[in-house]
């Protein structure tokens, strides 16, 4: 039944020609078939689908001295030889692969060309890896530089970068931050050294402590923790110890990941998920609840499935990708979100600089080609919206996609919603319980959303399923 | 259709003469031209028939078929009645019945060696694929027989047990049959069982040993066989390798000579027993015919006297093995009628079909009305499907009358059909013998249950008598008889529920007689047993397409199977699931379904969301599959999986 009542408002959208390129036009063509009480809301739809221009900006440096053993990303591997020497010092002679990859990047950068009517600086930058600080600040330099003749870069931007333990010293840092990096999110992923050598970190325990000691000393105020649970012979003692040491350190943001064993990784050949070495399912969901109450008793707010912050450090790039907003992306692999069009760039280098050099001929498309299926917008957003604690926002949701829809989820959802999974808020985002819930959902004459202003996932239990939630609500919205 | 296969069957040289652009003239003509040639190639024919009678084992000379494919140009020509010989072939299955058909039509030129394909009559792709024939045919053959030349009309039967209504009027249809029986096999349950048919309809018998040329061969102890266990004469008994081309000969002359020919009664009024029948979705269906009594013309108004059904025959023919128009057709001849008729209910075999003004006294005996034995729901996975399977299901019963079905709701399942079939290959997957388990009354409600029985006669070598007999004994099967057939064979006789026999019954007693033993049943009728409803419940909700009826001594072992089968096959979900079996509220197996601790993917992935996302699609589709009961999702092969286990398990 959910199926048939919400398919004819997404037939309405899809029913149209598959000829306009953006949403711009996809929306137009949606509102000039709608009557005009929903015209109203034109503003609403464009603000859910966020056609803007983005202010937001990743940057991807692949380069890592090795590959750790669960790791999948795109990256270049430098071997140990070109690192060893000083890596903690300037002025050694650059390699020319970072080099080359750099120039390469700028290329990228200057080839794009958005063509919105306006040019709003960008508000946030990520450079991600790989391992970002082991390009030489003078590169970096080079980027910013670049992006801000292009882009227009704000004044007090979020500049995030991605740091590993024995790759940066303190002038290194010092000069990162004298470029506007402000932000050092730090691969410190487990505080016991058996753990790190076991997953192929190139670090050790006492190079975590010196890294944390420089990104203190250097004043690096906004700065996160990143924390791997559910590690090969990992034990719950050895989380917990990881997570008070992380604490002690005073992050104001941690980062908790859930080993994934991914197909192709050293891991994924040799290891079964669930199986030893690998904690047991129910050991990995103790480990992540654990995470959940150790890290919100010290006074963090868990404010996505892996994201942690104490108040006012919330990360501001990736929350551009939670809200579903659009953010240019530069580097090999890395995913771009522009124009309600989501492309990823090609994952070899070979091919990648193939592709820069067809972007600067224009034989290339930086934002991707298709058309924007509003169904698949809808997706993302209950998938994105999921992660956060904020939840899914009901109103905006059901002007942006139909009220059907938002009934829909909210019937597929209420038996979660009796189990304690989800949570339904009100406005002022208190809890409406399970009882009135399913009143208001029997109540055909009532509007949900006037009473239940977002869905949320319940942390841990929620977030502990939300694969399994997620795709429930992916059902309703494309059968 | 059928133009298109009349030309294929005529060189074309023979339509030089034609004058008109009707096919249909065109073909008259060619038939006057061809009858030019009949003296030569008689003279030849006996000659062919010379030399196949010294050298047996050489099978045809090419000189030879080539004579003799000109001859089976003539078989549209019409001969007396006292020339026609109508019969059929019982054999079991692998008895060689196919290749036998094959070589009959082959030697006489019906078909001609180029457009010769492997096992004529099993026409259908089905058939072929599962090497069992289901839909039987005919073919119209002439033969010339010291001098004079004969109409063979052989009539195929279905080789499957669940067709013996079908096989009982193809049977009536004629005036003899060959029996074929495997010179290394013996007589089989089946064939025995078709024999007593054909000796009910009083057909002349004339027993076959094929296969002589296989190293295994004992034609002798065979025919010795034959002789105790029917009772035939065989000491005229052909031996034949229809592979080989040994003997084909012999047995063309002995159904001349042998087989009686049809009474003649042409000028009563029409009656014409359907043997078969078909779907033509241009043509609507087409029906097989012998005539008994009568003749019947191209644009007669016939009447179907059990469906009170009247047609105007549009088109009459006969079967060579394609379809070939003709004008009229007479007492004692086989052919085919298109008459834009709608579905083969309207025409079901064993019906007799009369002309409209002039209408028989009364219809040939033997006339049944299907009804169902099994019974399945079929649902559709997806409820915006069920349209389609109605159309399908119609579709269906336009070319089988005996599939029945009616609109069905389940709880758990939606909106689908509860389908009836006549017996097991007919249905060939699901099984559940109470029209619906969910309909049967509470044990407070009711008197008493009954349900069908079977007899079945087992043929078995004598070492797997006691492998046989457990089998019977473990499916309720009550012992009523064994003797032996022969030195080395025995006949074992049981009643059973056929319940018990549906499923595995069949692939046990193959199994454990490494497939020596063959079986033949038949429907008894109703019996009282103690009989229970098996329910399952899913977190505690009934889900009724489960529900099954099984006898008292056995619902503890089938209820632990299934809870056992069914935690392995549902997945787990966001909540701890109990799976039990129940009679009535009483739980007598149970299991339980651990919840899912962790679905979560906390990873870093930046803005790289794809591979995310097609995860959880896929997470979605594999949901969508999934039937909900209650808050369960259960997968489509869960109820595969527990039908056929419940035929393991009973």
């Amino acid at each position: 039944m959910l199926k048939t009542t919400i398919s004819p408002i997404f037939s309405s959208f899809t029913g149209k020609p598959k000829a306009s390129r953006l949403i711009f036009q996809a929306c137009k063509a949606v509102l000039e078939d709608t009557p005009p009480s929903a015209r109203r809301n034109a503003s609403t739809n464009l603000t859910m689908l966020h056609q803007g221009p983005p202010t937001s900006a990743y940057v991807h440096l692949p380069f890592c001295r090795k590959r750790c053993h669960y790791c999948d990303f795109p990256i270049l591997a430098l071997g140990s030889s070109s690192s060893s020497s000083n890596l903690y010092e300037e002025g050694k002679e650059d390699d020319p692969r970072i080099t080359n990859y750099v120039n390469l990047v700028v290329r990228e950068i200057k080839a794009t060309r958005a063509g919105f009517d306006t040019k709003p600086n960008l508000e946030t930058v990520f450079f991600g890896g790989g391992t970002p600080s082991l390009v030489p600040p003078k590169l970096v330099a080079l980027i910013l530089d670049t992006l801000s003749l292009d882009f227009g870069l704000s004044p007090d931007a979020e500049i995030s970068m991605e740091m590993d333990p024995g790759t940066f010293g303190a002038q290194k840092l010092k000069e990162l931050m004298d470029l506007g990096v402000n932000r050092v999110s730090l691969g410190v992923q487990a505080f016991q050294d058996e753990l790190l050598k076991a997953c192929g970190r190139a670090h050790g325990v006492s190079q975590v402590y010196e890294a944390i000691e420089f990104v203190k000393k250097c004043g690096v105020e906004n700065w996160s923790m990143d924390l791997i649970s559910s590690l090969p012979h990992q034990t719950l003692e050895m989380w917990e110890e990881s997570l008070r040491l992380a604490i002690e350190s005073q992050p104001n943001h941690v980062s908790v990941y859930d080993l994934q064993v991914e197909q192709g990784t050293k891991f994924g050949n040799v290891y079964t998920p669930g199986q030893s070495p690998l904690p047991s399912e129910t050991q990995s969901a103790e480990f992540y609840k654990t995470a959940s109450s150790m890290l919100r008793g010290a006074g963090y707010d868990h404010y996505e499935v892996s994201s942690y912050a104490k108040d006012g450090f919330k990360c501001k790039h990736n929350l551009i990708y939670w809200k579903n907003k659009p953010f240019y992306a530069f580097g090999l692999g890395s995913a771009s979100y522009v124009g309600g069009l989501r492309f990823s760039r090609p994952r070899r280098l070979k091919e990648y600089t193939n592709y820069v050099t067809d972007l600067e001929n224009g034989a290339a498309n930086w934002c991707g080609n298709g058309n924007v299926d509003l169904k698949d917008v809808a997706t993302d957003i209950v998938m994105l919206s999921f992660r956060t604690s904020k939840g899914l926002e009901l109103k905006e949701f059901g002007e942006a996609f139909g009220r059907e829809v938002v009934n829909s989820i909210c019937k597929v959802y209420e038996p979660y919603v009796e189990s304690g999974h989800i949570v339904c808020l009100d406005d002022m985002r208190r809890e409406v319980m399970s009882d009135e819930f399913k009143t208001l959902i029997a109540n055909d004459e009532m509007k949900i959303e006037d009473h239940v202003r977002y869905l949320r996932l319940r942390d841990p239990d929620g977030f502990l399923l939300s694969n399994e939630l997620i795709s429930l609500a992916f059902g309703v919205i494309s059968p | 259709m059928a133009m298109a296969s009349a030309m294929d069957l005529s060189p074309p040289t023979f339509f030089l003469s034609g004058t008109s652009s009707s096919s249909s003239l065109r073909r008259l003509s060619s038939i006057s031209v061809s009858s030019f040639r009949r003296h030569s190639t008689r003279r030849l024919q006996l000659l062919c028939q010379a030399t196949a009678g010294t050298q047996p084992q050489s099978g045809l000379s090419e000189s030879g078929s080539k004579l003799a494919a000109r001859s089976g140009q003539d078989r549209l020509l019409k001969v007396p009645i006292s020339k026609i010989r109508n019969f059929s072939i019982i054999a079991h299955i692998d008895h060689g019945k196919s290749t036998l058909a094959d070589k009959l039509l082959q030697v006489t030129g019906t078909v001609q060696n180029r457009d010769m394909k492997e096992q004529f009559l099993d026409n259908m792709d089905l058939e072929r694929e599962r090497g069992i024939t289901i839909k039987l045919q005919a073919a119209r053959m002439r033969y010339v027989y010291e001098d004079t030349p004969y109409c063979l009309n052989l009539i195929d039967t279905p080789g499957h047990v669940d067709f013996s209504y079908e096989v009982s009027r193809s049977l009536a249809a004629c005036e003899g049959a060959l029996l074929v029986v495997d010179a290394s096999q013996g007589v089989e349950a089946q064939t025995l069982a078709n024999v007593y048919l054909a000796l009910e309809n009083n057909l002349e018998i004339i027993p076959v040993v094929n296969k002589i040329d296989l190293p295994g061969a004992e034609p002798e102890q065979v025919i010795r066989e034959i002789e105790e266990v029917i009772g035939l004469d065989c000491s005229n008994a052909i031996l034949c390798s229809a592979k080989e081309g040994i003997g084909i000969t012999e047995i063309l002359d002995a159904i001349v000579q042998r087989i009686p020919p049809p009474r003649d009664t042409a000028e009563n009024p029409l009656r014409a027993l359907i043997f078969d029948s078909y779907y033509d979705p241009y043509r609507g269906v087409i029906v097989y015919f012998r005539v008994i009594d009568g003749k019947v013309k191209k644009g007669d108004r016939i009447f179907f006297m059990a469906s009170g059904k009247d047609y105007f025959a549009d088109e009459i023919g006969v079967l060579s093995p394609n379809q070939i128009q003709v004008d009229e057709l007479y007492a004692g001849e086989v052919g085919y009628i298109s008459a834009s008729i709608r579905s083969v209910a309207d025409a079901r075999v064993g019906d007799t079909i009369t002309n409209y003004g002039r209408k028989a006294e009364s219809s040939l005996p033997g006339y049944e009305e299907a009804t169902p034995m099994v019974f399945c729901g079929l649902f559709p996975v997806d409820a915006d499907q069920f349209p389609d399977l109605r159309d399908a299901l119609e579709k269906l019963q336009l070319n089988d009358a005996a599939l029945k079905f009616e609109p069905e709701t389940s709880s758990a399942m939606g909106f689908g059909f509860r389908c009836g079939f006549l017996g097991l290959l007919h249905m060939e997957i699901v099984q559940t013998m109470c029209s619906n388990p969910s309909l049967l009354p509470q044990p407070g409600q009711r008197k008493s249950v009954e349900e069908p029985y079977v007899k079945i006669e087992l043929l078995t070598p004598k070492e797997f008598i006691g492998a046989l007999m457990e089998l019977a004994q473990d499916r309720r099967g009550e012992f009523k008889e064994m003797k032996y057939i022969a030195e080395n064979r025995a006949s074992i006789l049981y009643e059973l529920p056929l319940a018990e026999m549906v499923g595995d019954f069949f692939d046990q007693l193959k199994s454990r007689t490494k497939g020596y033993a063959s079986m033949e049943y038949s429907v008894i009728g109703y019996r009282e047993s103690d009989l229970i409803k098996l329910d399952i419940l899913i977190n505690a909700e009934l889900v009724e397409p489960l529900s099954t009826i099984v006898h008292r001594d056995k619902a503890y072992s089938v209820g632990r199977a299934l809870t056992q089968k069914l935690k392995e096959l549902i997945p787990r979900q966001m909540f701890k699931v109990p799976i039990q079996a129940c009679i009535g509220t009483k739980v007598i197996a149970s299991e339980a379904l651990s919840a899912i601790r962790k679905d979560v993917l906390a990873k870093c992935y930046g803005g790289d969301i794809s591979r995310k996302k097609k995860l959880l699609k896929k997470q979605a589709a594999g949901k969508k599959r999934m039937k909900a009961i209650g808050r369960v999702d259960v997968p489509q092969e869960a109820f595969m999986a527990v039908l056929k286990l419940e035929r393991e398990v009973l």
